[in-house]
């Protein structure tokens, strides 16, 4: 596969919850998880998903994987339109090459199954290999995730494990087949400091040497910048600004985004912060009205952002804004 | 500037089945009147245990081995659960870890502040309890009309609000803040932490903040103690931590963090996981990890010393002496 090929691309992507009363009653209101969302990511390249909890992340993640059935919109996955995969071979193909790693290593991995199942497990889904090859690939990806001697760990159970150790497991896992792409759910999140550090290195290292994409979501954004090419910034099931990540980080358009960054602790107590004010809290996107999503909170808000959504525009290169202060504007 | 709070040597221990977990073992330090100043560490370091020491909230396995912690002239170690119980909340109030979960669900916001202030100050009517909740809530920039809510119509950050005003309900002199944003979004913490800062100053209280997270902690505090396994390792004002961090853990801290300001930097890990408190060894606790480990940090613990003016640390070879590093802008 060429180098700069886009491995997974998605359109208009929607996610709707419906909001039920009961199970007899047909629903009349939805949430709007996520929506009309479009990104790609390309051979060997982090896209980072950031905002804060209830933007629609983890939704955007899951259905991109297809544990959740999109309500509307593509998903393209090597070429080939995955929106909805009907057939077993199919299925089989998307799930051999994507993984997914999750926030909490204590969830993730079967208390009741060892080291060697937890890890041989997409193999075995797939039938993939005899079982001495099986062996052989477990005890090569948890040396490389840095579970050592790996054969001291094969036949434990995760509760002997530290939590570190486990989300290294948890990598060893979505990683032992080498898949093209991975959503990675906010896996540092959960762990210690010198731990976390730890963690994501080991996994810049991965990326790099596998050459593989990713959907790195986190609500951090100075971990975005360390392990993602490109940021995407959410807001209430809306993308509102999109940037390579240095780019997004030092030239923030949206409103919200620089609120985000501006709100980001700094480890230096001689540095003092701009602070921008936004009021109130996030809600919920339930039936959402036609118009901005950060309309009630924003400092900038304008007449014609209560009666419109403003759509994602260019303001330079890879650089897009949903917002009508730069609806004019050009760089 | 008068002490407050001293710690003096306190050693809390849990007993286990499994051995003696040494949660806080020979902490020292002074807090002034209106000083506030940060504890940062790890994760299971013995952050909490050191705040629930100092506010006598300990579990039945627990023990004050020896120390003292004097508050304002007493020795807590020493008090009577009489006399503790009138220090709680009107001397030294806590925010708690996730406090915002302990509002009881089934009783009003306002009546549960009230209801505090009645408890500790049996002299303040109603009415007058009232009117103070109303003036907190101004305080920590809630509106007094969301008084009679009950906590399900709060969102998490005003719920945190509401915890913030009921520790301010007695007027203490000192509160610990233990991880009183861990579990919020960026934004809300970011005006909790202003917030918190700014009555801080206003009512000139003595404040400890407890994170794991050392970027929130340079936020607000002025100085700062690093936790390691059970034991204060270091401890300066903020500048000199972040300039010139002197104890291997704290410098491997620094360099670990990934950062929004300034250049893009590689990180530097710091090899291994912290240690179990439960059986402590006779050595550094960090020598499994340290960099610059040497015989002699297998053999001894290094005590607690002034290495320069304010500058406390407990290594055998300090880093970063008398000369300037640099780290992230
Ligand atoms: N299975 C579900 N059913 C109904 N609503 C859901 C479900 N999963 C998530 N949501 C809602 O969708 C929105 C986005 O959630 P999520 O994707 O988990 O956000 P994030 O990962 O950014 O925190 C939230 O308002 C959440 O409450
Ligand atoms: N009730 C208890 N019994 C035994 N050990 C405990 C108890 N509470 C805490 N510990 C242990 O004491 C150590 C310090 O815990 P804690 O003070 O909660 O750390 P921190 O607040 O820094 O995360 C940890 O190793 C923890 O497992
Ligand atoms: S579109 Fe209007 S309300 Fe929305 S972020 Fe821009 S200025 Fe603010
Ligand atoms: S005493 Fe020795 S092992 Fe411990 S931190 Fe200092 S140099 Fe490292
Ligand atoms: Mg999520
Ligand atoms: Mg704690």
């Amino acid at each position: 596969m060429p180098d700069n090929e886009v491995v997974i691309k998605v359109e208009n992507l929607n996610k709707f919850f419906p909001m039920k009363k009961s199970v007899f009653s047909r629903a009349k209101h939805f949430l709007h998880a996520v929506d009309e969302i479009n990104f790609e990511i390309r051979k060997g390249k982090v896209l980072s998903l950031v905002g804060e909890s209830g933007c629609g992340k983890t939704t955007t993640g899951k259905t991109l994987l297809k544990l959740y059935e999109p309500t509307n919109g593509k998903i393209i996955f090597l070429g080939r339109d995955v929106t909805h995969l009907l057939n077993t071979d199919d299925k089989k193909w998307f799930h051999s090459k994507t993984q997914m790693i999750f926030q909490d290593p204590f969830e993730s991995l079967n208390p009741r199954k060892t080291i060697f199942d937890i890890v041989a497990e997409p193999m075995n889904i797939q039938n993939f290999g005899t079982l001495r090859k099986r062996e052989l690939m477990v005890m090569e990806i948890l040396k490389r995730v840095g579970i050592s001697p790996p054969d001291a760990f094969l036949w434990r159970y995760p509760h002997e494990l530290s939590g570190g150790q486990r989300q290294r497991v948890a990598i060893a896992r979505a990683l032992v087949m080498k898949p093209e792409f991975v959503v990675a759910d906010e896996p540092t999140s959960m762990l210690d400091v010198s731990i976390r550090t730890q963690v994501m290195k080991l996994m810049m290292e991965l990326i790099k040497e596998m050459n593989m994409s990713f959907l790195y979501i986190t609500h951090d954004l100075a971990v975005a910048r360390y392990m993602a090419d490109e940021i995407s910034v959410m807001y209430l099931g809306r993308m509102v600004e999109h940037a390579d990540s240095e780019e997004l980080i030092n030239n923030p358009f949206h409103p919200y985004t620089k609120a985000l960054i501006s709100a980001v602790p700094v480890p230096d107590p001689e540095f003092k912060r701009k602070f921008v004010e936004i009021r109130g809290g996030i809600g919920k996107p339930i039936d959402p009205l036609p118009r901005c999503r950060f309309y009630d909170r924003c400092p900038f808000a304008m007449e014609i952002c209560s009666q419109k959504e403003p759509e994602l525009i260019e303001v330079g290169e890879n650089h897009k804004v949903a917002c009508f202060l730069y609806n004019h504007e050009r760089r | 500037m008068r002490p407050i709070l001293e710690l003096r040597n306190l050693k809390m221990y849990y007993d286990t089945q499994a051995g003696q977990v040494k949660a806080a073992d020979d902490v020292s330090f002074v807090l002034n009147e209106g000083e506030s100043i940060g504890l940062v560490g790890e994760s299971g370091c013995g952050k909490t245990s050191v705040s629930m020491s100092i506010m006598r909230l300990l579990p039945e396995n627990a023990r004050i081995i020896s120390g003292n912690i004097f508050f304002d002239g007493r020795d807590v170690v020493k008090l009577s659960n009489d006399e503790m119980n009138k220090i709680r909340w009107a001397g030294i109030a806590m925010i708690f870890q996730a406090a915002m979960n302990s509002l009881n669900p089934v009783y009003r916001v306002g009546d549960q502040i009230i209801e505090a202030i009645t408890a500790h100050e049996p002299n303040v009517t109603f009415e007058e309890a009232r009117q103070r909740v109303a003036s907190l809530y101004k305080l920590v920039g809630l509106d007094p009309e969301r008084m009679d809510n009950y906590p399900h119509e709060y969102s998490g950050g005003m719920k945190q609000r509401a915890i913030i005003a009921m520790s301010l309900a007695c007027n203490p002199k000192l509160i610990i803040a233990d991880e009183p944003t861990t579990a919020l979004d960026v934004i809300v913490q970011d005006t909790i932490l202003r917030e918190l800062e700014k009555i801080q100053r206003k009512l000139n209280m003595s404040m400890i903040y407890i994170s794991h997270d050392i970027a929130v902690i340079a936020e607000v505090a002025s100085r700062i103690a690093i936790m390691y396994a059970g034991k204060i390792v270091e401890m300066s004002d903020s500048v000199a931590i972040f300039k010139r961090p002197a104890h291997p853990y704290t410098v491997g801290l620094m360099s670990s963090f990934p950062s929004i300001r300034g250049e893009k930097k590689e990180l530097v890990t710091i090899p291994g996981e912290p240690p179990n408190l439960l059986n402590a060894p006779d050595h550094c606790r960090f020598v499994p990890r340290c960099p610059f480990a040497t015989d002699e940090c297998w053999k001894a613990v290094p005590s607690y010393t002034e290495i320069e003016s304010n500058h406390f640390v407990a290594c055998f070879h300090p880093q970063n002496l008398k000369k300037r590093v640099s780290i992230n802008a």
